[in-house]
């Protein structure tokens, strides 16, 4: 048989291509499953850690049931704003955002042709308090993304968490190998009100502002991709954190002779009765004393 | 077994070795040797990739056309790289060390090691010794990545396989081990007792 003529070389070729994509297809369709379990016990994983429940490794060591469990304990409440901060819908406990679903939301918060609509931010609010966010962007090489947790109604980071797909090993990778770099998120503020909202700057410790850390050494590039990540997805969250920031528990009672001091919720008048009872109280005169509600 | 099939096997190990010796796929050796874990995932890696794709091209050798047979073979390496990390991906087990390799996974197609023996063995064997030969220089390049790892875990991280060691001496980890240039100076250390004792391998 001659190999080596024009018609025997196309159809061989196409012929390979065409097996081989066909077993590749059906490969991946068939392990699509289990690859998506372990990446959404990853995802949670690295969300558990932004939110200080453990450690990376902690989590790894667990397995992905156990994670899984944790997560279903210790979550509150999932759901997703959008840019006016407005809630658009809820999120199950299956819907977790992995870099998939990031990047698609990416996309939105961006505009341009990419967009396939108005951005869906999600929000993860833990039994403690703690607020998780995710953000996401472009590093030097792949992508980078990561989850933020805020403390419970304010804008003072908890912890943050980062992963990458493919930056510089030792450099760039240290977003997420470099414990120290993580730790330094912890304390700062991001500033909502102001743009940048958080910065990744070159600055020695000490003349650091509340809203910066200082950027990796020999990372220029990633340093720079998460700057720009943090602050497109902080922005787009800007509404929704300062509608929940600058509205803490302490709302100004509107009852003329409210009794409450301090009152730790929105208190209501009831007609006929004295004084103030919040809502979801049973109590009518709790006299915005949360206490009461347990007993 | 013949003489020559030992010989298929045995001198990629150490005589040939494709590391040591025809110097290839030096890039992910610096990389994936800072676990033993690691290392050991990436060399069972490159077995498998080395040995079936030697396996499918041999046994395709006389129907693949010549002008495109490079282009072949690079479909078939790389149909069989994406495998491995496909189903690296699969499992609890592996998913975290094949998040770890990360793109040293999809770089096998790339790992001269691989081309090199399909087009310089396997295209012209039978498919049983083109597995073997396969099989034996993953295996070459597998046994020069444990051995760098060994000592990178050890003395960056006082651990081996994840397992303290030195550690609970009051071992101070070693950080430039963990960097890359250091995988250079183990491997220069490994060629030099290698050449020293193959003799026939020093040039004059």
């Amino acid at each position: 048989m001659n190999t080596n003529n024009n018609v025997y070389t196309v159809l061989y070729t196409a012929l390979i291509v065409v097996v081989v994509a066909a077993l590749l297809a059906f490969v991946s369709q068939s392990l699509k499953g289990r690859q998506d379990a372990n990446e959404k016990a990853e995802t949670i994983s690295q969300m558990l850690t932004a939110a200080q429940f453990g450690t990376k490794a902690e989590f790894q060591k667990m397995g992905n049931a156990a994670v899984l469990e944790k997560y279903a304990s210790e979550i509150d409440k999932a759901y997703t704003v959008n840019v006016a901060g407005e809630k658009v819908a809820d999120l199950s406990l299956d819907e977790v955002f992995s870099p998939k679903l990031l990047k698609r939301q990416n996309y939105n918060i961006k505009g341009g042709a990419n967009a396939t609509g108005e951005p869906e931010l999600p929000v993860f609010e833990f039994k403690d308090g703690t607020t998780v966010v995710p953000i996401y962007g472009a590093g030097l090489w792949g992508p980078v993304w990561g989850y933020v947790a805020f403390e419970k109604g304010s804008s003072t980071i908890k912890g943050a968490y980062f992963d990458h797909e493919s930056e510089t090993a030792g450099l760039g990778a240290k977003i997420k190998d470099d414990p120290a770099f993580q730790a330094a998120f912890a304390g700062k503020q991001a500033a909502f009100d102001k743009a940048p909202v958080f910065q990744i700057v070159k600055g020695a410790e000490g003349t650091l502002a509340d809203n910066q850390i200082d950027a990796i050494t020999g990372a220029t590039m990633t340093s720079q991709g998460l700057d720009a990540a943090i602050n497109t997805w902080f922005a787009a969250y800007a509404k929704y954190f300062l509608g929940n920031v600058s509205q803490p528990e302490r709302n100004e009672c509107k009852c003329p002779s409210c009794p409450c001091e301090d009152c730790p919720c929105d208190c209501h008048c009831t007609p006929g009765q004295d004084g103030c009872h919040c809502p979801g109280c049973e109590c009518p005169d709790c006299n915005g004393n949360m206490k009461h509600k347990e007993e | 077994m013949n003489a020559k099939l030992k010989e298929t096997i045995l001198n990629p190990i150490f005589k040939g070795n494709p590391i040591t010796v025809l110097v290839l796929g030096i890039c992910s050796s610096l990389a994936v040797t800072v676990t033993l874990k690691g290392a050991l995932v990436m060399a069972l890696s490159v077995i498998v990739v080395c040995g079936i794709s030697s396996l499918i091209l041999s046994l395709l050798r006389n129907t693949i056309p010549g002008r495109v047979r490079i282009i072949v073979q690079l479909v078939v390496v790389a149909m069989m790289v994406i495998l491995v990390d496909q189903i690296l991906k699969s499992f609890e087990a592996t998913y975290a060390i094949d998040k770890q390799l990360s793109v040293y996974i999809g770089l096998i197609i790339t790992n001269c090691i691989v081309m090199g023996r399909i087009e310089a063995f396997a295209l012209g064997n039978k498919p049983w010794p083109s597995f073997l030969d396969g099989v034996a220089n993953g295996a070459g390049y597998g046994l020069i990545l444990l051995i760098v790892a060994f000592f990178r875990e050890l003395l960056g991280s006082g651990t081996l396989f994840g397992i303290d060691i030195l550690n609970r001496f009051g071992y101070e980890p070693n950080n430039l081990v963990i960097l890359p240039p250091f995988a250079l100076i183990l491997l220069g250390c490994i060629v030099w007792v290698q050449r020293s004792i193959q003799k026939d391998l020093q040039e004059k």
